[in-house]
């Protein structure tokens, strides 16, 4: 099953589009990670899974088939907006009575249990909470409700280093508690690798590289050798960046398998940041699962 | 890639609309509001009671001294009248906070409750909850409208019995523009009105404070605009012609029959009131002045005893006419205002819910 999926999805805002022609089908099971720079089409795409945005083109479904924001969708997908907006003039202990009242699977004594394990207290109102402990509640607001998907819009980005290893923590248990899938979009690369096992980036309203963290890393090498062989090296292998460092060269390629690099050059493995960063350099650049990827799993194509 | 296909509901699922949940999630959003109103409310009441009970005994007076009945030529009856008069001051205030209050309501709690939702964001949290967008505003739309339309029903009618007097006694008339629009009936249509103006002016701005100005622009407006020409020109539809005779006190102009008084058109409501010449032709206003200066003239120079003016206008071939609503039609015309305004509060709350639906 996969939990999103989309097919020639498009989303214009007055003259602009927010994102384009985007097709994608991302597996159950995993945490998913979608990153991409500003204005990318993110919150777009996430809106459109869970029904805040209406496509422009296109179609899309969650947790199989349903439609996007439909009541069957709504009852089993949970999503935590940007910034986590919450009624600020309520308090804590209201507020779960307001998501009682708006779901009927909302377990209460889940989420009371979450809070008191933060030591979030239910008097005070939701305004006063820190943003570490406003985004925890809006956290245990959409687990409490025991989704089969977890949609968060970058729950990261007002978090200090803490408190957004704290947020991290929790969501890793409670996806081992629940075995939900978790799609969460970010603009810190650098914390993904430890959470996520599955990537999606978006550029400029695309869709530019999709697929399992572990997979995707296995399938790129970083070369380094001299500067005047990089252009051989080019007929080689798919090229997805090239840096130079002075009389060597540096070239992150799509390696199909791990073959030996050619005399006088290194191979060594490439981080997901470095990855994800060389792609985003370059929008023109994609791997994306192949026609057949969904039943195979393994062939990823590199277009230029 | 798989087929997509996004499926609706599927057959045979339902989603009941979870009615007491919901009561609790509008009152937990809307308490602080809906606690002002009612404590307003209760202010309001607490007035009104208070101006009854200071006129009962003047009013038990009234009808013991047989005022009420038809004629009463009792000298005493036009000094109760008289100071009758004089306590209408608390009342007409009052009359002017029971036309204030569906605004209020309307920029307080109509024009808040989406736009505080689309200006905080909170929108993109209640609208993806199980209950969904549409039945979460409908039902909360739905639920308010039934609160304030309960509360201003009990002061409306509250107000009537207040105004019973003051009706009977032909100080105030039922009838007239300020006391139409606050009955039982015509109050909570109003106030349906103004909360669903808010709803959709707040649903359109998706900013708090110009859905709070526009809505007191909008609803104050048509509230002014019923006061000074809508009612007016409603209560003119059908309304029945007569020929007057002096014996009904009535000779021209637009005023009321005290209801109870025991004329011919007792209750009623004068549409207006003209006199025709002897050639059976309407007269100018010029000419039925002219006229009515020379019956006054001929009066006063008969003297007090032989004065009867019903015989000098039918003596010089002038007849009188009024056109009015008789006492029974009342209720239909409230029934016909009250029906108006709510048709536009249910077309102005499913717009908003449509705008709702396609936002996004």
């Amino acid at each position: 099953m996969n939990v999103i999926e989309t097919s020639g999805l498009g989303k214009r805002y007055r003259r602009t589009w927010g994102l384009r022609d985007c097709t994608l089908s991302i597996p159950a099971g995993h945490i998913v990670a979608l990153v991409g720079p500003n204005g990318a089409g993110k919150t777009t795409l996430l809106h459109c899974s869970v029904g805040l945005a209406t496509p422009t083109t296109g179609q899309v479904s969650v947790l199989g088939c349903l439609a996007a924001g439909s009541l069957d969708a709504l009852e089993r997908v949970a999503f935590v907006a940007q910034d986590a907006p919450l009624h600020s003039y309520l308090t804590v202990a209201a507020m779960l009575d307001l998501s009682r009242d708006l779901n009927r699977r909302f377990d209460r004594r889940h989420a009371e249990h979450r809070l008191r394990s933060l030591a979030i207290p239910l008097h005070p109102k939701v305004g006063k909470l820190s943003g570490g402990q406003h985004a925890q509640l809006a956290l245990a607001l959409a687990l409490a409700r025991h989704p089969d998907l977890l949609v968060l819009d970058e729950p990261l980005a007002r978090l200090d280093p803490l408190a957004r290893h704290d947020f991290l923590a929790h969501l890793m248990i409670a996806v081992a508690e629940d075995g939900l899938s978790v799609v969460f979009s970010s603009h810190v690369i650098s914390e993904l690798e430890r959470v996520a096992d599955y990537l999606v980036v978006l550029s400029a309203g695309r869709v530019q590289m999709a697929g399992a963290i572990d997979d995707l890393l296995a399938r790129h090498r970083l070369l380094t050798g001299p500067a005047e062989q990089a252009s051989r090296i080019g007929e080689l292998f798919p090229v997805v960046q090239a840096r130079p460092a002075g009389r060597s060269a540096e070239l992150l390629v799509r390696a199909a398998e791990p073959a030996g690099p050619p005399g006088g050059w290194q191979a060594s493995g490439v981080t997901l940041e470095e990855l994800v960063l060389a792609y985003l350099r370059d929008p023109s650049v994609s791997v994306l699962p192949g026609p057949s990827a969904l039943s195979a799993g393994t062939r990823h194509e590199v277009t230029r | 890639m798989t087929a997509l296909t996004a499926r609706a509901t599927p057959a045979g699922r339902r989603h009941p609309v979870p009615w007491r949940p919901m009561a609790r999630a509008t009152w937990l959003q809307q308490r602080a509001a809906l606690i002002t109103l009612l404590a307003v409310s209760a202010a309001l009441a607490l007035a009104i009671v208070a101006g009854q009970l200071a006129i009962r005994a003047l009013y038990a007076r009234y009808v013991a001294d047989g005022c009420v009945l038809p004629q009463s030529t009792d000298p005493n009856c036009g000094t109760v009248a008289n100071t009758f008069a004089a306590s209408t001051n608390a009342f007409t205030a009052l009359v002017i906070a029971l036309h204030v209050l569906p605004v209020l309501i309307g920029v307080f709690i109509g024009a808040p409750l989406i736009s505080r939702e689309l200006e905080s964001g909170t929108f993109r949290f209640t609208w993806t909850q199980e209950i969904g967008r549409t039945r979460y505003v409908l039902t909360t739309v739905a639920l308010l409208a039934v609160a304030v339309a309960a509360v201003t029903c009990v002061l409306g009618a509250l107000l009537g019995w207040y105004a019973h007097p003051f009706d009977v006694v032909g100080d105030e008339s039922r009838w007239q523009a300020g006391l139409f629009d606050t009955t039982a009936v015509t109050l909570p249509a109003w106030t349906l009105f103004a909360l669903a103006t808010g709803t959709l002016l707040g649903t359109l701005t998706g900013r708090i404070v110009t859905a709070m100005a526009t809505t007191a622009a909008t609803a104050g407006g048509f509230l002014v605009a019923a006061f000074w020409t809508l009612d007016r020109h409603l209560l003119s539809l059908g309304a029945l012609t007569a020929r007057a005779s002096a014996a009904d006190g009535v000779f021209a102009g637009p005023l009321n029959v005290p209801a109870g008084s025991g004329f011919g058109l007792a209750g009623s409501w004068l549409v207006r009131g003209w006199i025709t010449g002897p050639g059976g032709r309407e007269l100018s206003a010029a000419m039925a002045d002219r006229v009515q200066s020379r019956m006054y003239a001929a009066m006063t120079r008969a003297g007090k005893k032989a004065a009867d003016p019903a015989a000098w206008v039918s003596a010089h071939h002038y007849a009188q006419w009024v056109s009015y609503q008789p006492a029974g039609r009342f209720w239909y015309f409230q029934a016909i205002a009250a029906a108006a305004l709510v048709a536009l509060a249910v077309v102005f709350a499913l717009t908003a819910v449509w705008l709702i639906r396609r936002r996004g």
